[in-house]
């Protein structure tokens, strides 16, 4: 019974470590291309921008409104509260070329996009 | 035979009152399908899980409850309920953990003691490695998941047991249809290793696939079907076959509010059979109907 569990145990522990070394990929040591965003009476500005594939990319969310917003993407799997008149920053992985939607979770109408090429 | 018929007719309704409902609430204007917003797909068929892991930095509360019913003879029924934490550390990891609690209501059942209970059952966690990500132009996303639990209760009979699970599943998903139709893939494989209060030891295992076909109705809602092939061995190395069946049945989801969702599926055995015995469905190992309904809290 001991060994049984002993061996259990060994498997999570393998499983987890294996997950979690995997996930960690070389591109995230490289620099990562800045994307500038500005969140303002319900809107992005811009709502399309473009970023290199295969580098990792930071969202600098700047929210000039009255009151929070959250910025979030179901492809970028990403999701960032930024308070009102404060600024967010999402880390995202290196991209595969393609086009990643984004939108403000609060507001049903704000919405952009991410062209990685 | 009227009862199964009756039961399936009775879920087939409510499945199609609830997404009925949910769309005229969801689509009090037309809409185009390209302007819905991206779908986590984790949830969206039914018993088999989709390949989502959610976003980083997400937390999220779940009550799932699986119950299973019917029995060859007399009245089954029994359920388990995970009170289910979930987060999503990195883009590429989703953590879940919780505990069970389980009922059993048990009358006239061959091979089984009566019962009537409910329990705390043991705890469980899942990790969840996303290992192809979909893209816009790559519509296949894969996830290998580990979901290792410990249980004090049987689920089958219900009785005092130390019962140790090991759940590694592959599940993939397909985007046919942007933001329209989706299909569903399961790999599964589950060792088990039981000691019963007489000391006696069960080793055993599942293994099986599925595929799911599921479609987006409206921005919020998605119905679909799901069809399951499990095998039953008494042992973890899969060398000693018992039985197996095949389940189908509908699945929805219904997404409440940007941050609430739930969903909901039923499975009946459509074939089965077990070794050594010529009877018509495997109901030794596996259940006539199982039902899913799980509600979500994102935070």
């Amino acid at each position: 019974m001991a060994t049984v569990h002993r061996m259990i145990r060994k498997a999570t522990l393998v499983a987890v470590c294996g997950m979690a070394m995997s996930a960690v990929s070389p591109s995230q040591a490289q620099q990562a291309s800045e994307i500038h965003l500005t969140y303002s009476k319900g809107q992005f500005q811009p709502t399309e921008v473009r970023a290199p594939a295969d580098k990792p990319i930071t969202f600098r969310v700047k929210n000039l409104d009255a009151k929070a917003m959250e910025f979030e993407s179901k492809s970028l799997r990403v999701e960032k509260v930024v308070a009102a008149n404060s600024e967010g920053i999402v880390n995202v992985r290196a991209l595969k070329p393609g086009r990643y939607e984004f939108y403000d979770d609060f507001n049903e109408k704000a919405r952009g996009a991410l062209t990685v090429q | 035979m009227r009862m199964r018929i009756k039961s399936g007719v009775s879920f087939a309704l409510a499945f199609c009152s609830a997404a009925c409902l949910a769309t005229s609430f969801g689509n009090a204007h037309a809409e185009d399908a390209s302007s819905w917003r991206d779908l986590e797909t984790k949830y969206i068929f039914g018993f088999t899980t989709g390949s989502g892991i959610g976003l980083e930095g997400e937390k999220e509360f779940t009550i799932d409850t699986v119950g299973r019913f019917g029995k060859r003879d007399g009245h089954y029924s029994a359920t388990e309920t995970k009170y289910e934490f979930e987060f999503t550390p990195t883009q590429f990891i989703q953590i879940e953990f919780g505990a069970l609690g389980s009922t059993h209501n048990i009358n006239g059942v061959t091979d089984l003691d009566d019962r009537r209970q409910f329990a705390a059952s043991g705890a469980f966690a899942e990790f969840r490695y996303l290992a192809i990500e979909r893209t816009s132009s790559n519509p296949l996303a894969v996830t290998l998941a580990v979901e290792p639990t410990a249980r004090s209760i049987d689920e089958t009979s219900g009785t005092r047991v130390h019962n140790y699970e090991f759940e590694t599943v592959v599940n993939a998903d397909l985007e046919l249809l942007r933001n329209r139709l989706y299909a569903g893939f399961n790999l599964l494989y589950e060792p088990e290793v039981t000691w019963a209060s007489t000391g006696e030891v069960e080793r055993e295992a599942k293994f099986g696939g599925s595929a799911a076909l599921s479609l987006r109705i409206a921005s919020n809602v998605v119905v679909g079907g799901e069809v399951w092939y499990l095998r039953h061995y008494d042992a973890a190395n899969l060398t000693a076959f018992t039985g197996d069946a095949v389940l189908m049945g509908p699945t929805l989801y219904i997404q409440f509010t940007p941050k609430m969702f739930m969903t909901a599926a039923w499975n009946a055995q459509v074939w089965g059979r077990e070794i050594g015995n010529p009877v018509s469905l495997n109901l030794a190992e596996f259940q006539r109907h199982r039902a899913r309904l799980k509600f979500a809290w994102e935070f």
